[in-house]
């Protein structure tokens, strides 16, 4: 009984600190849905690119990687802004597939660009502060340094856009545009601008969220894809465009996927030999998907939605 | 005077008929190689094509000196000295696209042969394919047992399976315990009989699980956890977790690069001890895996070669050095195999002395190659051509290795079989 009392509370703390992380990753997602109602399938490939901007500048300016962070934020901002007057623009005008096939034609070509200019094996970065570093909490409890690190960068990067959009001017235009674009228009609000500053902010949270994984994940051209797939059912969990919404439907997931070493000690203790063929943790990701399919069917909106 | 007409316009008509029959010898042999050049298995797709482009110049005789049959030949010989032109195709460890990729080989490059692909799960349906077009496919690396047992009449298996992988090691940890393991004294059972084994759930990891489940019970091991994960996943904590808490004395993986990587990583952070780590080839063998340094000394990887194996033959050591020149490091268990591949279809063609499926359906099923022939320890190669493992190379072996470090670089060293280890072995690991 004491095993799987530890047990709940190892899943705990791993569930909410990579559920912090799945949050982080969401969160450039929900900006630019919630403004543009776009759905950003290169996503994932900016994470990429702000894990290959850690690795490769680190080495170059001879930082630790932790301090390529400001340059990450630099390079996801830019990416975005390069992305929205490059490609978004001139989708915005045809319709909304056009808009869909857009951005995912944006990821195959960065995905593609990648393989090429930095080949397709897995990298990994073999030295830093938070490399191969973690610490016990009492006799059992065991924290990963990186993803201590993204949580907390988490929960700064939701305070921060939190604040932006309801406590700033530039947020309540953004909250305009979002609303009613042709409205926010009339008002003398840039909406072009309140668009592209969208995709910035949305690149610089994902890039920067790229630069701290690579710290303890090997990256390599598809890495993108992993995490999207997750950041897309945590958008819609959360709530299409919902700030707060991505940030609890991160934790709900990544406390999901932390289930199965509980159910693992709870047979132990329980002693039943004939559940435990049960092939639980290659489920894992099913039953994160299949209450995201629950979600949508009772509430199609998201837990914390506003968007009809 | 008519006789001697009748001889001069025969003798002309046959002047000019033997450069056409000379001609209709082909030039070259189109072999279709289908390996994973992208995605989450590339590193090794790009040794497997080393592997196979390096066989493939040594057969068509651009690489002079190699102490081999087909290095001398230059070409196949039986088929007026055709070239060797390989066709290679990425399947990216997609099964569906594999059947496509080996469908448009078929038809549209009409290829003699197939060799490839690696991943089992794509093996499976681009020899359902090769099979339903009766075309030949040689695989020199996948692994699933279940691929040799489908009695297809068109696909050959060079590498031993993981059921022969799997009871290496389980012969390995009994005779750990029977202090047959050099540099290490008889360890007592119970302290390593406790058993937790993590394997990636497509066609090969899967069943990994099912042998080592087999095998841990035939032996007399606890297998405490057996656990399938979904591969690519982008969290292992979960998994990692639960293979702590089994508290075994071995874990065993079967993963794919960029898994074994966030593997090794993940039980390093939440400091995992256990005595034994063993992983089955695979991600456990790459370069990219070798450089995570420090923290894969003392694991342990089954592969079917290992660079130390070129002390004991000099051929391995010959063509390694090769290797060396193409691609700046050692052969491994996918580069040799791929070589070891084309190999067996250059012996196969040169057998056949045809390009027709039928005669080289024939070949296959009657060759034999001499060990001495390989760069892989093997015996030789002989497919079985009845029982339950049709297509089955039946003189194929397995090694075990360990990473050690010899001065300041990781190596591979063989501690299985006992008889040809090179080093002795680290036990137990120091733990992260």
């Amino acid at each position: 009984m004491e095993a799987l009392a530890v047990q709940i509370l190892k899943s705990l703390v791993s569930g909410l600190l990579m559920g912090l992380v799945f949050a982080l990753v969401a969160l450039g997602l929900t900006v630019i849905f919630g403004v543009m109602d776009i759905v950003n399938f290169a996503h994932g490939e900016f994470l990429m690119i702000g894990m290959y901007t850690t690795l490769l500048t680190s080495p170059l300016l001879g930082v630790d990687p932790v301090l390529t962070l400001p340059l990450c934020v630099l390079v996801g901002a830019v990416l975005g802004l390069l992305c929205y007057h490059g490609l978004i623009r001139f989708l915005l005008r045809g319709p909304m597939i056009a808009q869909l096939f857009g951005t995912f034609g944006l990821m195959l070509f960065l995905r593609n660009m990648a393989l090429l200019v930095m080949g397709s094996e897995p990298r990994i970065i073999h030295a830093g502060w938070l490399v191969g570093k973690s610490f016990a909490v009492g006799p059992n409890v065991v924290l990963e340094s990186t993803k201590l690190a993204a949580a907390v960068l988490s929960v700064v990067s939701f305070l921060v856009i939190w604040w932006l959009i309801n406590r700033t001017k530039v947020g309540r235009a953004l909250t305009a545009t979002s609303l009613d674009a042709e409205g926010a228009r009339y008002m003398g609000i840039s909406t072009e601008r309140m668009n592209a500053l969208a995709w910035a902010v949305g690149g610089a949270s994902v890039a920067v969220a790229g630069g701290l994984l690579v710290n303890f994940w090997p990256v390599e051209p598809g890495v993108g894809l992993l995490f999207t797939m997750i950041a897309f059912a945590t958008v819609a969990l959360g709530g299409f465009g919902s700030v707060r919404g991505a940030f609890v439907a991160g934790i709900i997931i990544g406390l999901i996927v932390n289930v199965p070493p509980v159910w693992d000690a709870l047979l132990r203790t329980i002693d039943a030999v004939g559940l435990k063929n049960l092939e639980i943790h290659s489920l894992k990701y099913t039953m994160v998907y299949a209450i995201y399919f629950l979600i949508m069917v009772i509430r199609p909106q998201g837990l914390f939605g506003w968007k009809q | 005077m008519r006789k001697v007409v009748i001889f001069a316009a025969v003798a002309l008509l046959a002047v000019c008929l033997a450069p056409a029959m000379a001609w209709s010898a082909p030039k070259e042999i189109k072999i279709g190689v289908i390996y994973p050049l992208s995605g989450g298995a590339a590193a090794a797709g790009r040794e497997l094509r080393a592997g196979a482009e390096l066989a493939a110049d040594i057969a068509n005789g651009l690489i002079p000196g190699v102490n081999m049959t087909m290095a001398k030949n230059a070409g196949i010989k039986s088929l007026g000295g055709a070239k060797i032109k390989l066709i290679f195709k990425d399947h990216q460890g997609n099964p569906q696209l594999g059947a496509d990729l080996a469908k448009k080989l078929i038809l549209d490059d009409k290829v003699v042969g197939i060799l490839g692909c690696y991943h089992s799960s794509v093996t499976k349906t681009v020899s359902a394919v090769a099979e339903r077009y009766g075309i030949p496919m040689i695989n020199g690396s996948s692994t699933s047992p279940d691929l040799t047992k489908r009695g297809f009449k068109w696909f050959w298996r060079t590498t031993p399976h993981d059921k022969w992988f799997t009871k290496d090691l389980f012969e390995f940890l009994s005779g750990l315990s029977k202090g047959k393991v050099r540099g290490v004294k008889a360890v007592p059972k119970d302290q390593i009989s406790r058993l937790a084994a993590a394997c990636e759930k497509t066609e090969w990891g899967s069943h990994v699980a099912i042998e080592i489940a087999s095998f841990a019970k035939e032996y007399g091991f606890t297998l405490a956890a057996n656990i399938l994960y979904a591969s690519k996943s982008p969290d292992l904590s979960s998994e990692v977790q639960s293979l702590i808490a089994a508290k075994p004395a071995a874990m065993l993986f079967a993963s794919y690069t960029s898994d074994a990587i966030l593997m090794i990583k993940t039980l390093k952070s939440m400091k995992a001890k256990p005595k034994i780590i063993w992983g089955q080839d695979a991600g456990f063998d790459k370069p990219e895996f070798v450089a995570l340094g420090d923290d894969v000394v003392g694991i342990l990887t089954r592969s079917v070669f290992l660079p130390s194996v070129t002390k004991m033959k000099p051929l391995a050591g010959q063509v390694n050095a090769l290797f060396i020149k193409k691609m700046g490091h050692d052969l491994d268990g996918a580069s040799a195999r791929a070589f070891t591949g084309l190999q067996t279809w250059v012996h196969v063609l040169e057998k056949a002395g045809s390009t027709d499926p039928k005669a080289i359906q024939k070949a296959c099923n009657t060759i034999t190659i001499p060990g001495k022939e390989l760069v892989v320890p093997w015996v030789g190669i002989k497919f079985s051509t009845k029982g339950d493992e049709i297509g089955q190379n039946v003189l194929g072996g397995g090694l075990i290795g360990q990473y050690q470090k010899k001065g300041g670089k990781v190596v591979l060293e063989v501690v299985y079989p006992f008889d040809i280890a090179t080093a002795d072995m680290i036990f137990p690991l120091k733990g992260y």
